[in-house]
């Protein structure tokens, strides 16, 4: 049907409370990222010097590292989450109908809806100092005060999210693969876990790709639970912009780190929905 | 040799995944354990014995009942307001045609992949430029910014699963549109729109990277207060609070089972029988 | 009555013509098919007639009162889809009582309508059940209720045996057209399978690239098609290519044939049925006129009730010929035989389908019977 004019306005009401709560406020960081900074005010003169000094800034060994370790965490966290979803998503896709199935489901579900404030007080709970810590950094071999348990506890963090998000993108996935295709190259005569891997594994590429895409994307954007959890001694690229907020009141250059790290996810974002070749917004869904 | 290689294959993919479903739920086991604990500082895990001391606290707590009560307050205004934009936005884009549909579709779920924190800084950049104080005014445009493409995106699924034959037996049947709209269509995007409802709700009682910016000391939100206070004294007050969270989600996961069904919520593939 | 009909209507999509100036009209009480393969138009035209789209030319009549302009709602009419289209969310009592809400009806006359709707489809408890709980051929029968509840002057039916098992089909069948006599409703049949088309109907309307190929009886259709395709469609045949030459039709591969009756002007095919054929031993007298060619059987397929045999001639050619089971002996593979053909039983048509412009119905049916109107109802042959 073609658009009315009761549609074409509805549609552009919705616009405008698009435009006016992300597009305008966005174009502005832009904006401001390029402005000097001066301290007091929040955001920029109104007649500031245009500047590159923000972007420049962020060339200094030390922020490239925070940048570094954003996306180094992201990355383990992202394929292990997927990973480890894999087995639990095709468990519940091949299963029937049945209290079991609804069940991890609903568990899953409920990973993903708990406030992130909860998953991290918990794991600061059992896994920092006050609980467990000396004991699994010990099966490691390392200190629990060590940079690498304090990223081990992140990564833990960051998968209360990537895990059940990823387990219920796949099911979906794994459900539309045929079933009878691992019976009959078992018929061929491969064994069960080699036809795993030839058959139900290439077919899930795509929403293996999805899950990643989704996990990755929000674990570089991850602001509290490398907060909690950092302690201060590894940052996420959200935690500078929120410094540059709350400590300095440094907007033109948050701005500067808002749009360096908006511009590398819709990249990345890009780049895997490539891969996939079906579109941003399915690769996101 | 291929039958014990595919059983051990098994066994161990098995206790991976038990064990990460274990390394999942085992934190908010013990933090829900130790909000009973008696002792009055954080000591180790398990407590001695149990009290309620930690949520007498909780609920005592003003500040606490202050951040709870705007919190539910948002949760559904925001909730509501995205139901409101998010229905309609859902339901023009399924009936019309139009050039630019797909990108337009596109740009309403694209608050999905900016970071929060991003969306945060920049709404205070802009409220603060345009002179908006209000904390409500703030939080509320927050929330229903970061809330509304879920709402659009689970309502636009209900909707182009609804077969062509039915509204059109509606029409044949005597029903003019507007009345098979109402009488068919929506009933059957129902399904949609109390997913995306309950989804809203649920983001919007979870954020804190948004809120984070958008508060201020004397007016914020549940999980804001409890970061202030992870970061000043880490008592178990908090975990009172974080168990009384799981609660909350775990009612909210029941409501969604009951209205939608989870089997809907993931859907059943074509291979199931 | 008349209570449909098509006056000279047709429907583009873009460059495409589904519907190509076509022109019937089906009398009340009558039931119609419109039989044809996928693309033909007959889908086209069921959603013209119900509304669902607007002719590009022509009108659209409904008991004499044009409905080109009019909406769905507002003609009158019940459609069962191919997918049944039973409202989900509805009991089979709602779904029923949908279309006696939608026009009017007061009420309290639901229970009693309803009713007797359900008793008619053979499924008289079955209003507090769900879609969902029902099988496939319940669901049909639903979708006829609801549809037949409001009392339309016409019935349209989408396709309705294909999404049904095999067993199910025949006995639906029979069931279908009992429940379509009962009722004394006129109705029109879209379908593709042919057996429907000829169980179910009074009245066959064969259809191809949006136009009509012929109109009949299934006995006319079957026994006199009008052209190759209506010959080819319904049953089977095996073709000759070749000329006429007085009263003989002669093939491009030597073979000379006996015909009857008059050929149609311009180039001609010879289709003869695979039951048409007799297959003899050789050797036995052969009666006046009757063409006789010797073969020997390349494979005989025993189907139980019908032989299917494939004749090899002595020109090469391969021939398809049926014979019922009687109880005798019949031919082997391997075995030499005669096959016989009647010249009356020979179709002389023309090779590409030259639609006649003006859809013409085939020759006078073989059967000479005289029938009186009343017995047998509605057929109507001399």
């Amino acid at each position: 049907m073609k658009l009315t004019r009761g549609a074409a306005l509805v549609l552009g009401l919705v616009v405008a409370v698009y435009g006016a709560l992300m597009l305008y406020p966005l174009l502005r960081v832009f904006e401001d990222s390029f402005r000097e900074f001066i301290p007091g005010r929040i955001g920029s003169a109104a007649n500031a010097p245009l500047t590159l000094a923000n972007y420049t800034d962020l060339l200094h060994a030390s922020y490239v590292s925070y940048f570094w370790d954003t996306f180094r965490i992201g990355l383990i966290a992202s394929v292990l989450g997927v990973l480890l979803a894999f087995p639990i998503a095709h468990f519940v896709a091949r299963r029937r109908s049945d209290w079991l199935r609804r069940a991890t489901v609903g568990f899953l579900i409920t990973l993903m809806f708990l406030s992130v404030l909860v998953r991290v007080y918990a794991i600061e709970l059992s896994f920092g100092p006050a609980g467990f810590a000396r004991e699994i950094a010990r099966l490691f071999g390392v200190a629990s005060a060590s940079r690498f348990y304090i990223e081990f506890m992140i990564v833990l963090g960051l998968l209360h999210y990537a895990v059940p998000m990823s387990a219920l993108v796949l099911i979906g996935t794994i459900q539309n693969v045929n079933p009878r295709l691992v019976e009959a190259a078992q018929a061929l005569g491969s064994a069960r876990w080699k036809s795993h891997l030839a058959v139900t594994l290439p077919l899930s590429a795509r929403g293996l790709l999805s899950a990643f895409l989704v996990s990755f994307t929000l674990s570089i954007s991850a602001f509290i639970v490398p907060m909690v959890l950092g302690r201060g001694k590894i940052m996420f690229v959200s935690n500078l912009i929120y410094t540059r907020f709350s400590e300095l009141a440094n907007f033109p250059s948050g701005s500067a780190v808002a749009v360096v790290m908006l511009g590398i996810s819709l990249l990345v974002i890009y780049a895997v929905s490539r891969l996939t070749s079906g579109g941003w917004e399915r690769a996101v869904r | 040799m291929k039958r014990l290689a595919d059983n051990v294959l098994g066994l161990m993919v098995g206790c991976l995944s038990i064990a990460t479903i274990a390394f999942l739920v085992a934190p908010l086991l013990i933090a829900t354990v130790m909000s009973f604990d008696s002792r009055e500082f954080l000591g180790a895990f398990p407590p001695p014995s149990l009290s309620l001391q930690w949520y007498v606290g909780f609920f005592s707590d003003a500040s606490y009942l202050k951040g709870l009560q705007v919190s539910l307050i948002l949760a559904l205004a925001a909730t509501a307001l995205s139901c409101l934009v998010g229905v309609a936005a859902a339901f023009t884009l399924d009936r019309y045609s139009f050039p630019g549909k797909e990108t337009l579709s596109a740009f309403f779920l694209s608050p999905l992949v900016v970071p929060h924190v991003i969306i945060g800084f920049s709404l205070l950049l802009f409220f603060s430029t345009i002179g908006v104080f209000d904390g409500w005014v703030r939080l509320i445009g927050g929330h229903l910014i970061i809330t509304v493409p879920y709402v659009i995106r689970t309502t636009l699924a209900s909707l182009v699963g609804i077969r062509k034959s039915l509204t059109e037996a509606a029409l044949i049947l005597g029903a003019t549109e507007r009345r098979a709209f109402w009488k068919v269509t929506v009933p059957l995007a129902k399904t949609g729109i109390a997913t995306g409802a309950v989804f809203a709700f649920a983001y919007s009682m979870d954020d804190v990277s948004v809120s984070l910016f958008l508060t201020g000391p004397d007016f914020y939100t549940l999980p804001v207060a409890m970061t202030a206070a992870m970061r000043s004294a880490f008592d178990l007050r908090i975990a009172a609070a974080a168990v009384c969270l799981i609660v909350l989600t775990i009612a909210l996961i029941w409501f969604l089972d009951r209205v939608v069904g989870l089997d809907k919520v993931i859907g059943q593939g074509v291979y199931h029988k | 009555m008349t209570v449909l009909e098509l006056s000279t209507v047709s429907k583009r999509y873009g460059q495409e013509l589904a519907v190509d100036n076509i022109s019937f009209q089906v009398e009340e009480g009558r039931i119609v098919s419109l039989l044809g393969p996928s693309g033909c138009g007959k889908t086209t035209t069921l959603r013209l007639v119900a509304g669902f789209e607007v002719p590009d030319g022509g009108d659209i009549l409904i008991r004499g009162e044009s409905v080109r302009r009019k909406r769905p709602y507002e003609r009158n009419l019940g459609l069962v889809f191919q997918d049944y289209a039973l409202f989900p969310h509805m009991s089979v009592e709602a779904n029923i009582a949908f279309g006696l809400r939608e026009r009017g009806v007061p009420p309290s006359e639901f229970p009693a309508r309803i009713r007797s709707v359900l008793d008619l489809v053979k499924l008289p408890d079955y209003g507090k059940r769900n879609p969902h709980q029902l099988s496939g051929g319940q669901q049909q029968r639903v979708a006829l209720a609801r549809a037949l509840v409001t009392r339309p002057s016409l019935l349209l039916l989408d396709e309705p045996l294909s999404n049904l098992d095999a067993k199910l089909r025949d006995s639906l069948r029979v069931e279908l057209r009992q429940i379509l006599t009962s009722a004394g409703i006129t109705t029109i049949i879209v379908t593709h399978d042919q057996s429907e088309a000829m169980s179910l109907a009074d009245h066959i309307i064969v259809m191809n690239r949006g136009r009509i190929m012929q109109r009949g009886s299934a006995e006319e259709i079957y026994g006199a098609p009008a052209n190759k395709f209506v010959a080819d469609f319904i049953g089977q045949t095996n073709w000759f290519r070749g000329r006429l030459n007085g009263g003989r039709f002669v093939t491009e591969d030597g073979l000379s044939i006996t015909i009857a009756g008059k050929a149609p002007g311009g180039a001609v095919e010879l289709g003869i049925r695979p039951e048409r054929i007799a297959v003899q031993t050789k050797g036995t007298t052969v009666a006046v006129g009757v063409n006789a060619l010797d073969g020997v059987i390349d494979k005989t397929e025993y189907l139980g009730s019908t032989i299917h045999h494939w004749v090899r001639l002595a020109n090469g050619r391969r021939i398809h010929a049926v014979v019922q089971n009687n109880g005798q002996c019949f031919a082997r593979d391997g075995e030499s035989i005669r096959i016989e053909i009647r010249p009356e039983d020979c179709l002389l048509l023309a090779p590409d389908e030259q639609d006649p412009p003006e859809p013409r119905d085939g020759r006078q049916p073989i059967c000479t019977h005289v029938l009186q109107e009343g017995e047998g109802g509605r057929r109507k042959v001399s």
